[in-house]
């Protein structure tokens, strides 16, 4: 049994004037000690999922609307709320994106971090301060016993997010939710945040999901991705597999979309053509049609399911071993994955979307071209 | 934190000379007669003028008038009325206490009243609860204070004689005015039936003039509140495993009292300007209807000081907020 | 495999944008609030129009053998004191009050907003003084300094307006004054500049119409505080002055003594008073919503 196993979670948002359909039947494991990277664009549902997992969905319109979370066992949809809380902090942590928005700023660390121990231990005031400026030293925070009394807008941004770190590390919880760690920070300290949560998660043998939507933060941390579209898991693979040999259409154009060291001088970008998607619309056939260079007629109505890529008898989903899976009609082969766009004959790239679907009226004509750069992208 | 502070006091200081520039040019540049044809009314004869000025000073050069108008003021005379020549300053000393009970309770009665509906407004934002304080709220600022205060007078005095209408104590219980505060009196007196009674006189009065600053204090909470609760740090207290008690009042409650607080100070303000209204309603025997009294006997000598007296207060709660305010901040107190 | 034709195809376009005021318009015809204060304004504002021509009697004719008498057929809403018919008086209050209001607060934003738009558009010393004018203004709280402005000028109804509205000016004052400050700074005023905008264009073209929409609200809600000021003022004994002039806050002393005897001659000006607040405040609250662009219906 995986610590944590997402099975077909469905969730929506739901406001008087419409329902946003942001989780679409997402299923997923990770193991104890891994890592796991969640990729995927804005608004492709990666946040809400984990928020789900955490039940930390804003209230009263965002719901749980189907599927399981099983976490270790316990399926984290159906407890008491009180229960939930339980977990919260001590099992489960999640670190979040905007550092400074993150962190009250009528609090001193001191006492958010005193409070996150005591919500979860019986241990008295000078114990749980002593453990504060302990954690506060494992995320190279230098001076941490000084350091305790000051407000989080007299630290730095890197170093408000090892704060959070430390935060959410203190109670060595089993897994650790890191949404977008490091979108908020500088190139430079980047790199260093990550290195920290790096060490010690491996030092305590902590899982991680890691959201992010830079491909560069991934592949050095990560030891399988799944990469999210419109609610959807589109494709999972280990992270060498993953860049090695994409096969998902999207997968392969945001692979495309960063300059690489290695091309060629004269070849160029291949962006994804078209906007993402409507979410305001229930979810008809693939998500990704109506910007896929590889789409079939099919893909129009029929959604396809997460399937491994070469059939085999058992599907590992977690591990170094796990299968390659992904929900594609018609995957790129290994030359047009590397290439970037289709090369077979009937395939035309830069194409506009066609009417033939009859119930999917998104189809826009907008010749609207989306470089999608994805932020602070390292150089591979 | 030291130097916010003594800026803040320099700035407000030019204000006041500003303001008693303006106000001693009020009393010497009144449109149409000047102060001594105003006030000798008919009998004003040129010989009569001419004494009243030179009684008053007012036939010396305006600068030196202004000169010792302002010396006065620092020795703490505000001059005398010149209906019955009584210093400005014993008066006011006698009156004021009625007008701070008003303000105080009004405040409480505010405050009390308006932070928990605030709350509870933003607890089920759009809710039917909320909908009955945004009502609420609407006719707390639309009501005139002597609408209202006619109003409670007619249902709770007159058809209901639950509560009295007029002025501080029931003037049969005999309480002597020792503090000037009647409920202090009251209680020195050491009569609970007095102190009942006062506070009873009290009621009214409190809710009249406190019902535009209950509008805004429940309507500040409430948007405080809410838009607090949607702040990511809300959400990571929420991740951390915090019960929803601890969310509410480290979290929630401790950033959003600051704009609360704010607003409340600048209240006070209004609640001082608002008892004048009050205070002729309840025919309360404070400094705002000794303003009105003033302006009806064309003592304008009274009108300069209690306006300037008003400001002055004004301006002191304004910059008690402001350094509090800076106080209760951290993001100001450690910059 | 089949090839795709590139045929186009263009769906229904969104809801087309009539501009910033347009779309506003639409946003507050289906605030429900803002219309019951467009409804309730609109009764204040025909009641002060047609006055003349809907009163059932003269407003300063009364028989005084008929005083105090409760509403009745003849009079719907009874009669004052003297004997005059008090529909006829509120009504003609209303004309009052909605003149009065209407000029004072227009006067205090223009007062104000020239006051704001040379200190947020000059800036420096100018600035500074004319903020410090400001403060000196500001430092006297509320319908107080409208109260001194009527002591030194004496009764009557320009008085009124100038005493009302140069107590709101300060608040226009430093309405404008921080949205053009903020406006100068802001990335699309400084893109407009580099393109080459400047000066008046760039004033009255970019920044006003940003500059404008806070006013627009602060000014209906302001004059929903004009008409309970100038109450207020009448109501103290600084009203019109004239005893002929059927004036709502006036009403309200005359009546007060005979709270017991004729409790309708304080209710019915109070709640023509309370209508008419309520309705701008309404159709103000109505307005900040649906003026904020940023705000998705």
């Amino acid at each position: 049994m995986a610590l944590l196993e997402i099975d077909d979670l469905v969730v929506r948002f739901r406001t008087h004037d419409a329902t946003i359909h942001a989780v679409n039947g997402v299923s997923f494991d990770i193991d104890a000690g891994e890592t796991l990277g969640l990729v995927g664009e804005s608004g492709c549902g990666k946040s809400v999922t984990n928020l789900a997992v955490m039940r930390l969905l804003p209230r009263p319109a965002g719901r749980i609307e189907g599927g399981s979370v099983r976490f270790e066992g316990i399926d984290l949809t159906r407890i008491a709320e009180a229960d939930m809380r339980d977990i919260r902090g001590k099992d489960i942590a999640m670190i979040f994106q905007d550092p400074m928005t993150s962190l009250n700023p009528v609090l001193t660390v001191e006492e958010q971090m005193v409070e996150t121990i005591q919500a979860h231990r019986r241990v008295g005031s000078a114990a749980a301060r002593a453990r504060a400026v302990e954690l506060l030293g494992m995320v190279g925070i230098p001076e941490p016993a000084s350091r305790l009394r000051n407000f989080p807008h007299q630290f730095s941004g890197g170093m408000r997010q090892r704060v959070m770190i430390a935060m959410a590390l203190a109670l060595e919880p089993k897994l650790l939710i890191a949404d977008e760690p490091t979108t908020a920070l500088d190139v430079t300290i980047q790199a260093q945040v990550l290195e920290v949560l790096q060490r010690l998660t491996a030092e305590r043998g902590t899982a991680v999901i890691l959201i992010t939507h830079d491909l560069g933060v991934v592949a050095g941390m990560t030891r399988r991705i799944n990469v999210m579209y419109a609610g959807f898991v589109v494709e999972t693979a280990t992270t060498p597999e993953l860049f090695a040999a994409p096969r998902h259409p999207y997968t392969v154009g945001l692979l495309h979309s960063i300059p690489r060291l290695d091309e060629r001088e004269d070849s160029s970008l291949v962006p994804i053509e078209g906007t993402p998607p409507d979410l305001r619309r229930a979810p008809v056939g693939c998500p990704f049609a109506p910007r896929c260079a590889w789409r079939l007629p099919r893909c129009w109505d029929e959604n396809p399911s997460l399937l491994p890529f070469v059939p085999t008898e058992r599907v590992t989903t977690t591990g170094p071993g796990a299968t390659h899976r992904l929900a594609c009609w018609n995957p790129a082969t290994a030359e047009e994955a590397r290439a970037g766009r289709p090369l077979r004959e009937g395939f035309v790239t830069a194409s506009l979307p066609s009417p033939s679907s009859p119930g999917d009226a998104a189809a826009e004509a907008e010749d609207v071209v989306e470089f999608e750069t994805p932020q602070g992208g390292t150089d591979r | 934190m030291l130097r916010f502070i003594v800026r803040r006091v320099l700035s407000a200081i030019p204000v006041l000379f500003g303001l008693s520039v303006i106000l001693f040019g009020f009393l010497h540049v009144l449109p149409g007669a000047g102060p001594a044809e105003a006030i000798l009314g008919q009998h004003a004869t040129p010989q009569l003028v001419a004494q009243f000025n030179h009684d008053f000073g007012l036939d010396r050069p305006l600068y030196e008038q202004y000169l010792g108008y302002l010396g006065r003021l620092f020795r703490g005379d505000f001059g005398s009325s010149v209906v019955d020549g009584r210093a400005v300053s014993s008066v006011f000393l006698v009156r004021f206490p009625a007008t701070i009970e008003l303000t105080v309770g009004a405040l409480i009665f505010a405050v009390g009243l308006g932070i928990p509906l605030g709350r509870l407004a933003a607890r089920h934002p759009n809710g039917w609860v909320d909908g009955l304080v945004t009502v609420i709220s609407l006719f707390g600022i639309s009501i005139p204070i002597f609408v209202l205060g006619y109003t409670l007078v007619f249902v709770f005095g007159v058809t209901l004689h639950w509560l009295p209408a007029i002025g501080q104590l029931d003037p049969r219980l005999r309480v002597d005015p020792v503090t000037h505060f009647a409920i202090v009196d009251a209680i020195l007196s050491g009569r609970p039936n007095a102190v009942v009674d006062a506070v009873a006189h009290l009621i009214l009065p409190s809710i009249a003039l406190g019902s535009i600053p209950l509008a805004i204090v429940t309507r500040i909470t409430r948007a405080s509140v809410i838009d607090v609760s949607n702040e990511d740090y809300v959400r990571t207290a929420r991740a951390k495993g915090l019960s929803e008690g601890r969310v509410d009042s480290r979290h929630i409650m401790r950033n959003a009292w600051l704009p609360v607080t704010t607003v409340i100070g600048l209240q006070v303000g209004g609640l001082l300007a608002g008892a004048v209204l009050t205070e002729t309603v309840f025919s309360w025997n404070g400094v705002g209807s000794w303003v009105v009294a003033a302006i009806q006997n064309h003592d304008y000598v009274v009108v300069q000081s209690l306006i300037l007296i008003f400001a002055t207060i004004f301006l002191l709660v304004n910059l008690v907020v402001d350094i509090g305010y800076a106080f209760l901040n951290p993001r100001i107190r450690y910059s | 495999m089949t090839a795709l034709e590139p045929t186009i195809v263009v769906r229904a376009a969104p809801r087309a944008s009539r501009g910033l005021w347009g779309d506003a318009w639409q946003r507050l015809l289906r605030n429900g609030p803002a219309l019951v204060g467009l409804v309730c304004i609109a009764i204040f504002v025909v009641g002060a129009v047609l006055a003349p021509y809907i009163a059932p009697y003269d407003p300063t004719v009364g028989n005084l053998a008929q005083g105090r008498q409760g509403p009745s057929a003849a009079h719907l809403m009874g009669t004052d004191l003297l004997g005059r018919d008090e529909l006829t008086r509120v009504l003609y209050g209303a004309r009052i009050s909605l003149t009065v209001g209407v000029i004072a607060v227009f006067f205090g934003l223009v007062f104000g907003s020239v006051i704001g738009a040379v200190a947020g558009g000059v800036g420096g010393r100018v600035d500074t003084v004319l903020m410090r004018i400001v403060d000196v203004l500001l430092a006297v709280p509320g319908i107080l300094l409208a109260i001194g402005i009527v002591a030194w000028l004496g009764h009557g109804e320009l008085q009124i307006m100038l005493a009302v509205g140069v107590s709101y000016a300060p608040i226009f004052a430093r309405l404008l004054r921080g949205s053009l400050l903020a406006l100068r700074e802001s990335d699309f005023v400084i893109a407009a500049r580099s393109i080459g905008a400047s000066g008046p264009r760039l004033l009255l073209r970019h920044m006003l119409p940003n500059a404008l929409t806070p006013l627009i609200v602060q000014a209906t809600l302001a004059l929903a505080t004009a008409i309970i000021d100038v109450a207020g003022l009448g109501f103290l004994g600084l009203g019109p002055g004239d005893p002929r002039i059927a004036e709502w806050g006036e009403m309200l002393t005359d009546s007060a003594r005979f709270l017991q005897s004729a409790p309708h001659l304080i209710f019915f000006p109070g709640a023509a008073i309370v209508i008419s607040a309520i309705g701008f405040n309404l159709l103000g609250d109505g307005l900040r919503e649906s003026l904020d662009p940023r705000l998705k219906r």
